[in-house]
């Protein structure tokens, strides 16, 4: 048979056909959509004062005063090679990154010592093989052999490569939860930006430790897409979850400055304020906003900074994990009817929201809740967490403990509830012994017989 | 052109035994520790699929060495025209008998390894007797169930069962056998080193059982297209002495009964700052 014209085209479409169903993954860092309903001229400065702190994903920023092992890196210039005069490029021999991570590229390398002291150039090319690297001619710096400098973010930019390679995909580049696969995903990937975890060993108001997410990591989380990585060293999930921390506190920072200009500068606000009720001129806002940015902005951004990192810091205390004040309640069958009269008790109201036998269907899911961040109804009924998802109350007879299937995990739910779900702390209204009567009752339920 | 036919054809063979000899030098050939099968099933798998080799080589290579010497002979004589012939009853007969033979031979001949690897009736007592643990494969990782130490493993899960999710330890020196389960679609529990490979389906427990010839830490892959995260699903099976295994056990026993009070093996993730803060 001939090979028509026509079908020589066709094939030639085949592979054009099936490209177009590779879409590239996001590849910088995206601000809220919040951020971006502001009007531009408060949206800006909230966008430069992100970049200038955390940089973008290929250019990372060093920020002090964020609980973040940044890695510098320290080294010496050994050779310079004349740079030829159309050159943009210093390229320099060094030593001292041997043992750094074998990619520097687009980390700032502050000088230490030489003329160029105190200042900051970028790394633009990075040869681990030869040690060379180079950055970018400017008058300020003049590389000599001998001059010291630091690299910064060599932490952060190793954690970031494993993320990309593990997280990006579901979680996204900046940690929004949007990730390529995100949309197949049920329940959604987290966004970080709220830095907002939901099974931690931290006291109810505290964020997460460290160590809650590394076990995050390392475990999965049952019942949901978030799988294990427990073949990643304990070095990997440590600097995975130092850059997905860093995130968080870029999303919360980003948030507090937004939340402050919002109920003032939104596109919609102002819209209202400069209608015929409102009675403002645009030029009257522009100006009280350029007041606002010169006078209040910079100590809004170090608030929302310091109040992030400490809060961040405090969670890695020891004071702020969640001890049980005594052992575990025998599982005893008395123990267990005493967890099943608190459950179906007014003081726990468990069955509100899990139902009376525990199966997830309360009443609670029947009704029509309120966001707590809008004010306003959803448009379904049932419980919603944080993050706006519609989220059913478990299942207490499935048997799959998303935050840990030890006493002490259920526990630690029970006593700081689920971190931005309505899952509420019950460490203060219940003694230790009738939490222990608790987790031995909802722990006995997927074996019993109802 | 007719020439270069007799040399394209000839090359094939000729690639085909060169690469076949390079193959364990340039570590194309079985993985694990010189191409030897971990497990001594794996060993007699690994002999089957050489003798399959060979007779397919064996054929690859005449059938080949036949071609090149017409088409040698074709270029080389132009006086000799073709005939058309309507086939040769005594060439189709040998061409399917030979063949069949073969493949009978072959079908016979790996009956007794099939049946030890996959018919019930003939695997290891010791090992169907005491399950030791449910492996359930999930998007995109393992997760396996133990029976409490001294118990045997229910079909259901019971409240003492222990739990860990992509490190599934066996002890050494005996054969063992899982149950193999899968939470949503289609995975396969895949030991390349032990020649295991078993599918995993919704719905259904399948047994499993190996024995590794070395104490060691082997890959579990996954070997069905199980979506896109399918190249991630990887764990370490890891078979160590009966002494090491009923550690592990004992050690996974306290901490999943963990109260967040007192000491325990300091080696899990974060237990261990929770163990010496107290």
């Amino acid at each position: 048979m001939r090979f028509g014209f026509s079908r020589l085209i066709l094939l030639l479409l085949f592979p054009l056909i099936s490209l177009t169903g590779c879409e590239q993954p996001q590849v910088d860092f995206v601000f809220s959509k919040k951020t971006n309903e502001l009007i531009p001229a408060a949206a800006k400065p909230v966008k430069e004062a992100l970049v200038r702190q955390f940089g973008n994903p290929f250019e990372l920023t060093q920020f002090e005063g964020l609980p973040t092992n940044f890695g510098d890196v320290e080294g010496t210039v050994k050779t310079v090679e004349a740079p030829s005069g159309e050159e943009k490029l210093i390229r320099l021999q060094v030593e001292g990154l041997q043992d750094a991570y074998n990619k520097l590229q687009g980390l700032p390398l502050e000088w230490t010592s030489g003329k160029g002291q105190g200042q900051i150039s970028r790394i633009k090319e990075y040869n681990y093989e030869t040690g060379t690297i180079a950055v970018e001619k400017t008058a300020e710096i003049d590389p000599q052999p001998g001059d010291t400098f630091l690299v910064e973010c060599t932490r952060l930019q190793f954690g970031r490569d494993l993320y990309n390679r593990h997280c990006m995909h579901c979680h996204g580049m900046s940690g929004e939860g949007t990730g390529p696969t995100s949309r197949y995903l049920n329940p959604p990937p987290r966004d970080f930006r709220l830095g907002i975890y939901k099974y931690t060993s931290t006291k109810p108001t505290a964020k997460a430790q460290k160590a809650d997410l590394e076990r995050t990591v390392k475990e999965g989380i049952a019942g949901t897409y978030m799988p294990s990585f427990k073949l990643l060293t304990d070095d990997e999930v440590a600097a995975i979850t130092n850059y997905v921390i860093w995130l968080s506190m870029r999303g919360e920072t980003e948030k507090k400055l937004v939340d402050e200009l919002f109920f003032d500068y939104s596109k919609e606000v102002v819209a209202e304020r400069t209608s015929e009720d409102g009675g403002e001129k645009p030029e009257e806002i522009q100006e009280e906003l350029k007041e606002y940015m010169e006078l209040d902005f910079p100590d809004t951004l170090e608030f929302a900074t310091s109040s992030v990192a400490d809060a961040w810091e405090e969670a890695n205390m020891e004071d702020a994990i969640v001890v049980p004040g005594t052992p575990r309640v025998p599982d005893t069958p008395e123990s267990r009817e005493r967890g099943r009269k608190l459950y179906l008790s007014d003081k726990t109201k468990c069955a509100t929201c899990h139902g009376p036998q525990g199966r997830g269907n309360g009443t609670a899911t029947q009704d029509f809740w309120t966001n707590p961040v809008t004010n306003k109804k959803y448009p379904n009924r049932g419980l919603h967490d944080i993050w706006g998802n519609q989220l059913p109350p478990r299942d207490l007879h499935r048997g799959i403990y998303r935050g840990g299937r030890r006493p002490i995990d259920v526990y630690r739910r029970m006593y700081s509830g689920i971190k931005g779900t309505p899952m509420p702390a019950f460490g203060g209204p219940l003694s230790d012994e009738e939490l222990w009567d608790l987790v031995n009752y909802v722990m006995s339920l997927p074996y019993s017989k109802n | 052109m007719g020439k270069g036919w007799c040399l394209f054809f000839l090359f094939w063979p000729v690639a085909a035994v060169v690469s076949c000899a390079m193959a364990p030098m340039v570590g194309w050939s079985f993985p694990y520790d010189n191409a030897q099968a971990a497990s001594n099933l794996g060993i007699r798998i690994d002999g089957l699929f050489y003798l399959i080799l060979i007779v397919t080589a064996i054929v690859f290579v005449g059938t080949q060495a036949v071609l090149v010497y017409a088409l040698w002979r074709g270029v080389n004589n132009r006086e000799e025209r073709a005939t058309h012939i309507h086939g040769n009853h005594k060439l189709e007969l040998i061409w399917s008998i030979i063949p069949g033979v073969i493949l009978l031979f072959l079908a016979l001949y790996q009956m007794n390894i099939w049946a030890d690897f996959r018919i019930k009736k003939f695997y290891p007592e010791v090992a169907v007797k005491d399950p030791i643990a449910e492996v359930t494969a999930r998007q995109f990782e393992w997760r396996f169930r133990y029976p409490a130490i001294g118990k045997k493993l229910q079909p259901k899960p019971q409240p003492d069962d222990l739990y860990t999710v992509n490190e599934l330890h066996v002890p050494f020196g005996r054969p063992v056998m899982i149950q193999l389960r899968s939470d949503d679609v289609q995975h396969s529990f895949f030991l390349p080193a032990l020649r295991i490979k078993q599918d995993a389906l919704p719905g259904l427990q399948i047994p499993v059982w190996f024995e590794a010839n070395k104490e060691g830490v082997y890959d579990l892959v996954c070997a069905e297209l199980c979506g896109w995260g399918h190249y991630k699903m990887k764990a370490h099976v890891i078979v160590e002495s009966e002494e090491d295994y009923q550690n592990y056990l004992k050690n996974l026993t306290q901490q999943q009964f963990y109260d967040g009070l007192g000491k325990i093996a300091a080696n899990e993730n974060d237990s261990e700052s929770e163990a010496t803060e107290k």
